[in-house]
């Protein structure tokens, strides 16, 4: 589908915002990794196709806290602290549930699209 | 958007954030941390354009704060209603022999404490739904009356309970309950003056009781209708009441007036309260 290039970043934005706790937490998979670390995993998976507003990825990974399947804490390296998100065994199921609802929905809309 | 730097959009963003606190330093931290991150590797202007507009993520930001501030404020509003049903326990066994309540302060005290059982399970209920997902600010105002009606009852309970029955006690035990519901109180009032900042509409969220507790139990609880819960409740309730003064030796006549006075005591919690309260909506 070609891009419009007036609203290109909100209408990906929109389409997305149902689905960036799972997305956190399937680049949470691979390891643990600050913000910005994060914001970089989504963006090399999705091919740059995920267009995403990055400060967005903040309030997502305080809601994943707050519902247990993140944990984060202050860390230093590199002579710089930053907050470091690991996920916990509760995000791992998360994870894998997303994966199952995602599978499901997206062949549900490929039968009605075609 | 025009060239920004890094500097400028971390001002604009923090004259945006409604919440203060430790939650707002350390977003505004971890904001900065990226932001200078992503300038050093792809330029000011990218870095600040790709972070998205101030004013929206200061409003996701300040919506996961009012959430969770909701449900912590409900946690607190559960601890405050139990230390008053302890309190109020220690008071009325510390009552003066022999003491019987005026029937007034007797009522009060029956429907306040009903109040805030089932207010605070209502808020309960709603808070542990919604622990996981977003939380619109029209929702966590709607948890926020419901702990603020359910502290509010249970501290007509204490007062109801101290006036019908007055008499010595430990004052620790009995000031124990109006201690937390202070402290609730505040979590409340802070939880609903940041969702008020947030929420434009004013409109009054509804919430169907039975179908947070379907989500929450995954059992197959019946959907109903404000009229038809509204019949179900005062039915149960009423022969409740019936049954309990039966089984305390009391008169069929005198039974089924009190069954009349909690029966009438639902109906207008149901009429004054429920839509308030999001049981119901026009």
């Amino acid at each position: 589908m070609p891009r419009p290039s007036m609203y290109s970043h909100g209408v990906r934005a929109d389409r997305l915002r149902g689905h960036l706790d799972g997305l956190l937490l399937a680049v949470l998979a691979d390891g643990p990794g600050h913000g910005y670390e994060l914001g970089q995993r989504l963006t090399r998976g999705s091919g740059g196709e995920l267009d995403v507003p990055e400060g967005s990825l903040y309030p997502a990974l305080h809601r994943l806290e707050r519902g247990g399947f993140v944990a984060s804490a202050w860390s230093s390296g590199a002579g710089r602290r930053r907050r470091i998100y690991r996920m916990t065994s509760a995000g791992r199921r998360a994870a894998q549930a997303s994966r199952r609802e995602w599978r499901v929905f997206s062949a549900a809309v490929d039968r009605v699209l075609g | 958007m025009n060239a920004k730097t890094v500097d400028q959009y971390l001002t604009e963003l923090s004259a945006a954030l409604h919440a203060r606190g430790a939650a707002r330093r350390r977003f505004l931290r971890e904001c900065g941390d990226h932001l200078a991150d992503a300038a050093a590797e792809r330029g000011e202007e990218h870095a600040v354009r790709a972070f998205g507009p101030p004013s929206e993520i200061a409003a996701e930001f300040d919506a996961e704060v009012a959430a969770r501030r909701g449900l912590r404020s409900t946690l607190a509003t559960l601890a405050g209603v139990l230390a008053t049903a302890g309190s109020t326990l220690v008071l009325i066994h510390a009552s003066s022999p022999g003491a019987s309540a005026p029937a007034a302060w007797a009522i009060t005290f029956f429907v306040a404490a009903q109040v805030a059982a089932v207010t605070a399970a209502l808020a309960l209920v709603q808070a542990l739904v919604l622990r996981r997902s977003t939380m619109p600010a029209a929702e966590v105002l709607l948890l926020s009356r419901r702990n603020g009606c359910a502290l509010m009852a249970a501290g007509m309970t204490m007062v109801s309970a101290g006036a019908a029955l007055p008499g010595r006690g430990s004052a620790v035990l009995i000031l124990a309950g109006p201690a937390l519901v202070g402290v609730a109180l505040v979590a409340v009032l802070r939880a609903r003056s940041l969702a008020r900042r947030l929420d434009g509409s004013g409109a009054l969220a509804a919430r169907p009781p039975l179908e947070d507790l379907r989500r929450l139990t995954r059992l197959p609880v019946p959907s109903l209708d404000a009229g038809r819960l509204l019949l179900v409740t005062t039915f149960v309730a009423a022969a409740a009441a019936f049954v309990r003064d039966r089984g305390e030796r009391a008169a069929v006549s005198e039974a089924l007036v009190t069954a009349g006075i909690e029966a009438a005591a639902v109906i207008g919690c149901f009429l004054l309260l429920g839509r308030a309260l999001g049981v119901w909506h026009r």
